[in-house]
């Protein structure tokens, strides 16, 4: 064991860990004049770390006894995540600072939270990746409680916390499940044993399962989306954008690792599971968002169908799908910071608005802001030639190559379902009987980000094949014997 | 050809900017580039007519095989002049329809914007860029529609016309994949070459629905036909162009590129024979009972759509070509109409024809481009109409069942006759009508357009070789997919097809004389009947319906119901694979042992007894219970040290839970009722048992017992302990152990801290200041 080359490996992960640390005593004796200060650290050591991260070594590296691998897959959904962190950091320092959530500790929860989200995107071990997954939910349920002296967000970290919790035990509960039955917990390990012996045990399956379960509670997939709708209302809406973003990200691509390396060869008995929370995943998240009024509610529901349509990628279990997947989350992230940034600057009189039917009219009273919601909304319903079409187009490709025909139907009937709410907002905006407008000024963090993130949408397409052949790299690591 | 493509878009987004520089002029400043885009197009008539073919291709996603790849031949470049023709007119004469009105320049943006989409549709070759387009000219459609969108039934139009198309389109997308997957190519140009592949694929039959959905709702056919005569709510310019000229034809056009590939089955003729003949008969027939000039044209639109349609289901080279010269002169004549239409509301503001009439003498150019206009959709010689209807009959005669399919033709034509002379006549005869306000004629731009498509039947009427060497003779080779000769003429002496253009003529004079009569008889019969757009209405709600109830059941807001559904799920997880696969569990002789047999009855009363008690606090204490027997197993199987961890954590949690909840307002008695409290238990028992039963099928297996070998052998030789468990704690996991003495010692501060800041809390209530 050589603790140098292993510190190497892991040198973003630490560099964060230190940082955090740091900056929570810089917190702790500077109090809460220092806020502002602290959210461009947490801003500036995201960024840093993306460099470590593109910096580190190249091919795959193991470290610590092969609990930790770093390798294209995890260099590439790190990087999509940091970016996502930073975005959404950035979003939230106005917001934060006036509405009086001047904690200090915001970012710092953060960015604990991005280090567990490493963590477990670079999970090469079932205690690594829960080691993870506990760093990263422990600052969350804080995170979405921050605003104590409001009963929408105490219980929506409440009910987070409960949820999760529950969750994670399933989660343990699987892994001591498939642990009693392998004898290992290394992610090479149990591929190795599997792939000599594929005739799964029942405890291995019910294992399996239930660690499959704990997963899909992670990326809010059904029948474990209950907690998203309430916890994305209830949270203050810079929150609700980091957990549309980071947490999401980096739970699928941990779902993804999980069900393709040590449990590669049991694809048979997974693909059903996959195949059933896809596809209710896309029903749910498309028929209920309908009927939402509120407009984080309904990106809850959106969230539920998108992670639909990116299960279906890994229902295929092949490197296409894999592909797809990466694609499709990337494009994701610029999609829905850019919505929530476009939430964020809905305010009526100094207040938040959230109401669907409060952008009436929008495209006359703030032209600008109605044409970027209305091009993310395009984006988000897969109308082509905007980014969202291609995240769709790659992973039914997968799909229908893999042949899971009535997911591909499923996910075209779904998606002509939530074309249908996502255009409804651009009715709102452009059709209907103009309403009081917003307040002028939206600040200058927010039209940074909008513009940004519509350029990205917008011209996704000339950027897609260095994102395509990064992606493709990150699959084939996946599958490589 | 990608730049041409691309520079209505380009241009679509100055369109605002021109507007307010120019004023209500810009539209003849907007107007050069279809003009010059048209001329780009017409320098390939020459080289398409003698048989060539071009293909323009630019990279777009190489490893997908995406290109954004265009080709050139006798149809894309019938289309490509169309939309450019008629679109030159049409931004002429959107300037002068909307004069003045606030959003013209968005107007101008939307129209070229769909100007552009439907030039790269009708020119892809690449299916993923043939969809991308396909998209496009619905979205713009969509913002067209709603142009209006102060009125709600602008709006619904707008929805409405985009869920039928959109989601064809999605149809669409999959069929085209499919078909690339088939054909092992995503140019469409390779892809037809080699129709049979496509043919005798399997996949063919799921390929053929998926398109034809596509084209189906693009092009208005029964049953989606009821988002076209809505869509009517958008100004007139939009109709005359999209909603006649260009857009809806889409769906036509993708049948005729698709025929060499698809076509000639049986299948395909029936589908395409029955929905277009239906079509046809709908559109003709609710054509007659509508009294607003701009429904009655949209539903002869739905109408002829559906002959086309027809005419490319019979597949035979006369059906085709009467297909392809059909739609030019349909083009032609329809669009003139529609323009009329809006003439005639811009100069009287009314479009319903019983109160139109006596218009010829104040709008004398309006009323010459409707008479000749009406003549070719009549289909009286000598206009290019007539010669479309001498071919449609031929085709239909040519087909396999002669005399149904000309009957259904004739029976259609005849409605569209009595029709056009509806509204291209009887508005401008008689005496002048009760108008709301005094008739005018308006200013050049609206009826130059008109005027000009008219004259062109007419002219392609008398030289109708030029139409067949440059335009219907290259769009039916390429449609056919093989060389045919085409050969059109005004007068071919007095054969059947005559005999039927007769027919057609008495009959539509009948129905022209009995109009007002059976318009209101087919309106009383029609509105009575359940009919698709009510249908659409009803899905919707029932959408809505099916939502409510969804979030309903799921999202009440509240943590027991989640928690309900997760143990749910996980029963179901739990028992089914236990269920499938078996679970192989042997059911080994219970050991003698009274002792074990005490505590495992300990185990269970206490387990059974929680779901039935009313008391929370019971029910802790039966949980204790629970816990405490758990203690005794681990106490007789020879884990002292874990029995006592177990009971001091058992015996902590009882307390701590009694203290805390004994605080809460939920303590006391369950208020649940019957039934779900026996739901809840089945739920609890459901989940226990297959637990059980897991664990017992789990230690039929030998355990790995390396762990427990390798501590046994090393604990006493390498760490000098005996016992095994304090050994691992403070040798072999020391720093572990250390580790979680000082998280415990940062806890204890921490609750240190938090217990001197309540201290603070409580004195920063009298004075706030020293809470900083």
């Amino acid at each position: 064991m050589d603790i140098v080359s292993d510190i190497a490996v892991i040198r973003p992960e630490l560099f964060v860990a230190i940082a955090g640390m740091v900056m929570l005593m810089f917190g702790a004796f500077r109090g809460e004049s220092s806020t502002k200060f602290i959210y461009w650290l947490g801003v500036g050591v995201l960024v840093v770390a993306g460099v470590l991260v593109l910096a580190g070594p190249t091919g795959t590296s193991l470290a610590f006894n092969a609990q930790f691998v770093v390798d294209d897959f995890a260099v590439f959904v790190k990087v999509l995540l940091l970016i996502g962190a930073a975005l959404a950091l950035i979003l939230a320092m106005p917001f934060n600072l006036r509405e009086g959530i001047d904690q200090f500790e915001f970012p710092i929860l953060i960015i604990f939270a991005v280090l567990g989200m490493m963590m477990m995107v670079s999970a090469n071990d079932l205690m690594s990746l829960y080691l993870g997954i506990e760093l990263q939910s422990l600052s969350l349920y804080v995170v979405a409680a921050i605003r104590r002296d409001t009963l929408r967000s105490s219980e929506a970290g409440l009910k987070y916390f409960v949820l999760g919790a529950l969750s994670s035990g399933i989660l343990l509960y699987g892994m001591s499940l498939v642990y009693g039955f392998a004898g290992t917990t290394n992610f090479e390990g149990l591929a190795t044993l599997f792939a000599a012996d594929s005739e799964a045990s029942i405890g291995v399956v019910v294992g399996l399962v239930f660690i499959a379960a704990g997963l899909a509670f992670k990326v809010s997939a059904v029948p474990f989306h209950m907690w998203t709708p309430d916890v994305y209302e209830g949270a203050p809406t810079p929150v609700t954008a980091f957990f549309a973003v980071a947490p999401k990200i980096a739970a699928m691509a941990l779902f993804v690792r999980v069900m393709l390396e040590p449990f590669g060869a049991l694809v048979l008995e997974w693909q059903q599971v996959i195949w059933f929370i896809s596809l209710a995943s896309m029903l749910l998240g498309s028929f209920a968002a309908i009927v939402q009024t509120n407009i984080k509610r309904l990106m809850a529901y959106s969230s539920i169908g998108h992670m639909g349509f990116v299960l279906v990628g890994l229902a295929a279990g092949s490197e296409e799908g894999v592909t797809g997947i990466l694609v499709y989350l990337t494009i994701y992230l610029f999609m829905n910071i850019g919505t929530f940034a476009c939430i964020l600057a809905m305010r009526r009189g100094g207040r938040m608005v959230e109401d669907i039917d409060s952008l009436a009219g929008l495209s006359k009273t703030n032209p600008m802001l109605a044409g970027a919601l209305a091009l993310f909304m395009f984006s988000m319903a897969g109308i082509p030639p905007l980014g969202g079409f291609f995240a769709k187009l790659f992973v039914f490709r997968a799909a229908i190559n893999a042949e899971l025909y009535v997911l591909a139907v499923v996910g075209l009937l779904t998606s002509v379902v939530g074309a249908f709410y996502y255009l409804r907002i651009i009715k709102v905006m452009y059709f209907d009987e103009a309403a009081e407008p917003f307040d002028k000024g939206l600040g200058r963090e927010i039209t940074v980000l909008v513009t940004v993130t519509v350029i990205v949408t917008t011209f996704f397409f000339i950027g897609l094949a260095p994102v395509l052949s990064g992606a493709e790299a990150a699959a084939a690591v996946l599958f490589a014997v | 050809m990608l730049a041409a493509t691309l520079a209505p878009f380009v241009l679509a987004v100055f369109a605002p900017f021109v507007r307010r520089r120019v004023g209500d002029s810009a539209g003849w400043a907007l107007a050069v580039l279809p003009a010059a885009l048209f001329i780009y197009f017409a320098q390939f008539l020459g080289p398409v007519a003698s048989g060539e073919t071009f293909i323009f291709s630019t990279e777009w996603v190489p490893a997908l095989g995406i290109a954004l790849s265009f080709y050139v031949d006798g149809l894309s470049l019938l289309f490509a002049l169309l939309i450019t023709f008629i679109g030159t007119f049409i931004v002429l004469y959107a300037g002068a329809y909307l004069k003045g009105h606030a959003d013209l320049g968005r107007f101008f943006m939307f129209v070229l914007m769909f100007m552009g989409s439907m030039l790269g549709l009708v020119l892809a070759d690449n299916v993923v860029t043939l969809f991308v387009f396909w998209e496009l000219t619905s979205i713009t459609s969509f913002l067209l529609i709603g142009f209006n969108h102060d009125k709600a039934r602008s709006r619904r139009a707008a929805l409405q016309a985009l869920v039928v198309t959109g989601g064809g389109g999605l149809a669409l997308l999959a069929g085209l994949l499919l078909m690339a997957q088939v054909g092992g190519s995503m140019e469409l140009s390779t892809l037809l070459a080699d129709g049979d592949v496509l043919r005798e694929h399997p996949w063919y039959l799921a390929i053929l629905v998926l398109v034809l959905a596509g084209a189906f709702t693009k092009s208005a056919q029964v049953p989606f036909h009821f988002w076209l005569p809505n869509a009517m709510e958008a100004p007139t310019p939009v109709s005359a162009y999209l909603h006649s000229a260009t857009m809806v034809k889409a769906g036509v056009y993708l049948l005729a590129r698709m025929n060499p590939g698809l076509g000639g089955t049986d299948i395909w003729q029936i589908i395409l024979m029955s929905f277009g003949g239906a079509t046809l008969l709908t559109g003709a027939i609710l054509a007659l009972r509508n009294t607003d000039l701009k429904l009655m044209l949209a539903q002869t639109t739905v109408a002829s759509l559906g002959l086309l349609v027809f005419l490319i289901g019979i597949g035979e080279p006369l059906a085709i070509q009467a297909a392809m010269a059909y739609l030019f002169a349909h083009s032609m004549f329809k669009g003139a109409l529609f323009m009329v239409a809006g003439s005639i509301d811009h100069g009287t503001g009314t479009r319903d024809v019983r109160r139109l009439s006596g218009l010829g003498r104040v709008m004398p150019f309006t009323a010459a481009a409707a008479g000749l206009a009406a003549l070719s959709m009549s289909g009286l010689p000598p206009f290019f109409g007539f010669i479309a209807k001498e071919w449609v009959y031929k085709g239909t005669l040519d087909g396999s069942l002669p005399l149904l399919l000309t009957a259904v033709a004739i029976t259609g034509n005849a409605l569209m006759f009595a029709v056009a002379f509806l509204v291209g006549f009887k508005p401008f005869f008689g005496k002048p009508g009760d108008t709301p306000h005094k008739p005018h004629e308006g200013s050049v731009g609206l009826w130059i357009g008109a005027l000009t498509l008219a004259a062109l039947s007419l002219i392609f009427g008398l030289f109708s070789g030029l139409a067949e060497t440059f335009f219907i003779g290259p769009a039916a080779v390429a449609v056919a997919g093989v060389p045919m000769v085409v050969d059109l003429y005004l007068w071919g002496g007095f054969k059947a097809p005559v005999v039927a253009s007769i027919i057609t003529v008495a009959l539509g004079a009948f129905f022209f004389w009995q109009g007002a009569r059976l318009s209101a008889f087919l309106a009383r019969v029609v509105d009575a009947l359940w009919g698709p757009d009510k249908g659409y209405d009803q899905f919707m709600d029932g959408l809505i319906g099916l939502a409510r109830a969804v979030t309903n059941l799921f999202q009440t807001g509240h943590l027991r119901r989640y928690m309900l559904f997760t143990f749910l799920t996980l029963a179901a997880v739990l028992v089914l694979p236990q269920v499938m696969l078996g679970n192989g569990f042997v059911v080994k002789a219970p050991p003698i042992d009274l002792l074990v047999w005490a505590i495992g009855l300990l185990a269970f009363v206490g387990a059974l007894a929680i779901p039935f008690t009313r008391s929370r606090l019971a029910a802790i204490m039966l949980m204790g219970v629970l816990g405490l027997s758990v203690a005794f197993v681990f106490l007789l199987f020879g884990a002292p040290d874990l029995a006592f961890t177990q009971l001091m954590v058992e015996t902590l949690s009882v307390v701590i839970l009694a203290l805390v909840l004994a605080r809460l307002p939920v303590f006391g008695t369950d208020w649940r009722g019957y039934p779900r409290f026996v739901r809840d238990a089945l739920i609890a028992g459901a989940i226990g048992i297959a637990m059980a039963t897991l664990l017992v099928s789990i230690t039929s297996v030998p355990l790995d017992l390396t762990l427990s070998e390798f501590f046994s052998a090393r604990s006493y030789t390498e760490a000098y302990g005996r016992n095994i468990v304090n050994v691992i704690l403070v040798d072999f996991r020391a720093l572990d152990t250390l580790g979680e003495i000082a998280v415990v010692a940062v806890a204890g501060v921490a609750v240190l801290c938090l217990l001197a800041f309540r201290h603070i809390d409580h004195d920063s209530e009298d004075k706030p200041e020293a809470s900083s």
